[in-house]
């Protein structure tokens, strides 16, 4: 704070921290109490409460009816309306008093109350982004320690171009490109079809998009770059000679890897998890895309049907609330597997 | 353990363009303490990394022990490398740095914990060996980097300066140590450093390096009274030079014509008449206020700098030539002073008459 005010002066000191304070509070810190409030609460409906709710609906579409009357109507008519008209907006008023007044009731059972079918779909999503989370380590490891260890400067700058240049395309155009590799008459099944081995006259394609592994491909491809970079900053910074030194005394590849770059990438490797698996767990348009409906939902997809389809926030804030604490929990998680504190996190 | 002998046989090393090494060979022997001395740049330490198997050499072979090392890998080689840097593995408590090359080789951890704890002992970091590398000062960092290579029980240790990040202090505490283990264990150091004391203090034999050549190997002594070519004498110690003609010469001694007038030297090389010379005279070799001795010279003190043992002062002649003079500090050496008009003269048998060349940077 001291060195901030040293070095930027108290004016511009002072308006980076509103900033800043400004940013955590309006992006996050508001929007996630929000969430949290909207989940504690719900909507309590008697019978009674439902017959006001058919009334004011039944009210709203007598003055839509009447307001079209209105513009047709003979002058004498007009008043008898428009005194109608009135009278229903008062009556509507009132009933919609009754019906905030009665409804709001705190409580946990927004959380409780999950069915099994949201439940299974849950614990699948999370078992399916620690998967893909999984994958992605296994297939970004080698790349980050190639591009970083063995590349010389103008190689490893280019090999990193290769993989960001893909991220300036939009992240639907790169699904939307999966779909038309693994679809029914995607262009590997057009390959195995011109090979012969199988037909698309008689459907018998092999049906890629039905199995979760495909939505996987979609997943580490579009989150690749999370992976890889944390991981190549970390490998990145061991002393080559440290590699050396173990293989001159006569570790194996293998040996070299899981005692001296591992150990020292650990930080790295535990960032790129935690982003995997936050971005596949709450990715919502990979899944949407790539299933097409034709495998199962994944829970991001259930919480969207509730937000905008269901029009239960207070459930939908429940279950995004819900996938909140997973991920905060696979976090402090991978900090204990990796014995890594915030501070290795952070750098 | 037990030393083994090192050839290099015509062995060069090309990086594109670039030859790091011209075609050299080398014969290190088993058991002794053998340094490569030259300044940074000079291609010796992609001959450790030759012998040690990082490189592969462009021509020629590398047979250690008499076994051709030609496509075996540095880890299955019988040599251990001590780095400039260490690298010992920040993450490991020193007990496992030490005993990692035993890891390597199968070793069951009871024995490996023993073995460690043996060689701690061996360089004097005893209990130590629970704590991390970070948390010991550097000369102790550096015993546990010598421990643990010498816990794959190599037959040649190499070691790429790796005194070089130690305070003045340290590193000649360093020296007898290493020195000392080397004499315990018995095998073969090849050592690299660009320091010639810590090359003249340490070893039995010393090869000066030079571009990519190999100048001169010999003993420390040897090196020191008898360097062979201007770059060696120049590099190994201070030597005043004086560039001249060959006049007259007669069974060893020779008279070149230098802008200081004719000054008498030794001639090993057998310059012929004609030739272009340079003659060295070591600072120490220099006396001041002497009369009758081969070659009689006089100037002014312009500078004078106090070394403790002794005093180091610098002769401007009326030719403009500037000559280093030590003067032994026997109390009173403060009687010159700069401004000072002294005489002063060498022994012929003192002066070394060389073929000119290329002389060492400062």
């Amino acid at each position: 704070m001291h060195s901030l005010v040293q070095t930027y002066g108290k004016a511009l000191t002072t308006g980076i921290w509103l900033l800043a304070a400004i940013w955590v509070l309006g992006l996050i810190v508001l929007p996630q109490l929000f969430v949290l409030e909207q989940s504690l609460w719900w909507k309590e409906k008697s019978a009674d409460e439902f017959e006001v709710t058919q009334r004011i609906d039944r009210l709203y579409n007598d003055v839509m009816l009447w307001q079209l009357d209105l513009s047709s109507a003979a002058p004498a008519q007009k008043t008898e309306l428009e005194q109608k008209i009135a009278d229903a907006e008062v009556e509507i008023a009132r009933l919609e008093d009754m019906e905030i007044a009665a409804v709001k009731v705190y409580g946990l059972r927004n959380y409780t109350r999950m069915s099994s079918l949201h439940f299974q779909i849950f614990v699948k999503t999370i078992g399916y982004a620690a998967l893909v989370t999984l994958l992605a380590l296994v297939a970004c490891y080698p790349v980050a320690y190639t591009v970083a260890q063995l590349a010389t400067p103008n190689k490893a700058a280019l090999l990193m171009l290769g993989l960001i240049i893909p991220y300036a395309i939009n992240e639907l155009l790169r699904v939307y490109a999966w779909l038309m590799i693994l679809d029914y008459q995607g262009v590997i099944n057009s390959f195995l079809a011109w090979l012969g081995l199988v037909d698309l006259e008689a459907k018998t394609w092999i049906p890629f998009l039905e199995y979760p592994g495909s939505v996987f491909v979609a997943l580490i491809y579009a989150y690749v770059l999370f992976m890889v970079f944390p991981m190549y900053n970390t490998i990145e910074t061991l002393d080559k000679n440290q590699i050396e030194a173990a293989r001159d005394l006569g570790a194996s590849t293998w040996r070299i890897h899981w005692r001296v770059v591992i150990p020292h990438a650990k930080p790295g490797i535990a960032v790129g998890c935690i982003m995997t698996f936050m971005l596949s767990a709450g990715s919502y348009s990979v899944p949407q895309v790539m299933t097409r409906g034709k495998s199962g939902d994944w829970f991001s997809q259930l919480i969207y049907r509730q937000f905008f389809e269901s029009f239960n926030w207070n459930q939908g804030a429940a279950y995004s609330f819900t996938l909140l604490l997973v991920c905060i929990a696979f976090i402090f998680l991978m900090m204990t597997v990796f014995r890594v504190g915030i501070r290795d996190i952070a750098k | 353990m037990r030393g083994k002998d090192v050839v290099l046989d015509k062995v060069s090393m090309s990086f594109g363009d670039f030859v790091a090494v011209q075609p050299t060979d080398l014969k290190i022997t088993a058991g002794e303490f053998f340094s490569i001395l030259g300044p940074s740049g000079c291609g010796k330490t992609t001959i450790l990394r030759m012998v040690s198997g990082f490189l592969g050499p462009t021509t020629g072979t590398i047979a250690i022990g008499g076994e051709p090392m030609a496509g075996v890998g540095p880890n299955r080689r019988p040599t251990a490398l001590i780095f400039q840097n260490l690298a010992l593995f920040p993450l490991m408590p020193v007990w496992e740095n030490v005993a990692f090359g035993l890891e390597c080789r199968g070793v069951p951890k009871e024995d490996r914990r023993r073995r460690a704890g043996e060689l701690l002992e061996l360089v004097a970091l005893t209990g130590q060996g629970h704590k991390k590398p970070t948390e010991l000062s550097g000369g102790q960092r550096q015993r546990v980097a010598v421990a643990r290579a010498l816990a794959v029980e190599p037959a040649v240790l190499l070691l790429d300066e790796p005194l070089s990040a130690l305070d003045l202090k340290l590193r000649q505490h360093m020296r007898t140590e290493l020195r000392g283990i080397q004499k315990q264990v018995g095998i073969t150091f090849v050592y690299i450093t660009h320091d010639q004391g810590e090359a003249l203090t340490m070893s039995d034999r010393i090869a000066v390096m030079s571009a990519g050549v190999i100048e001169q190997v010999d003993s420390p002594d040897r090196l020191y009274d008898a360097p062979k070519t201007p770059f060696v004498a120049t590099f190994v110690g201070e030597n005043n030079v004086l560039r001249g003609k060959v006049g007259q010469q007669t069974n060893g001694m020779l008279q070149a014509e230098t802008p200081l007038g004719p000054v008498r030297a030794a001639n090993p090389r057998g310059l012929s008449h004609g030739a272009d010379a340079m003659v060295f005279v070591r600072p120490e070799r220099v006396q001041l206020g002497v009369h009758g001795v081969d070659n009689q010279l006089h100037g002014r003190v312009v500078r004078r700098e106090l070394e403790g043992p002794f005093a180091q002062l610098a002769l401007e002649t009326p030719q403009g030539e500037t000559i280093l003079v030590h003067q032994t500090n026997h109390g009173g050496a403060a009687d010159v002073r700069v401004g000072d008009e002294v005489s002063f003269g060498f022994a012929a048998r003192d002066a070394l008459a060389l073929a000119a060349g290329e002389l060492a940077r400062d």
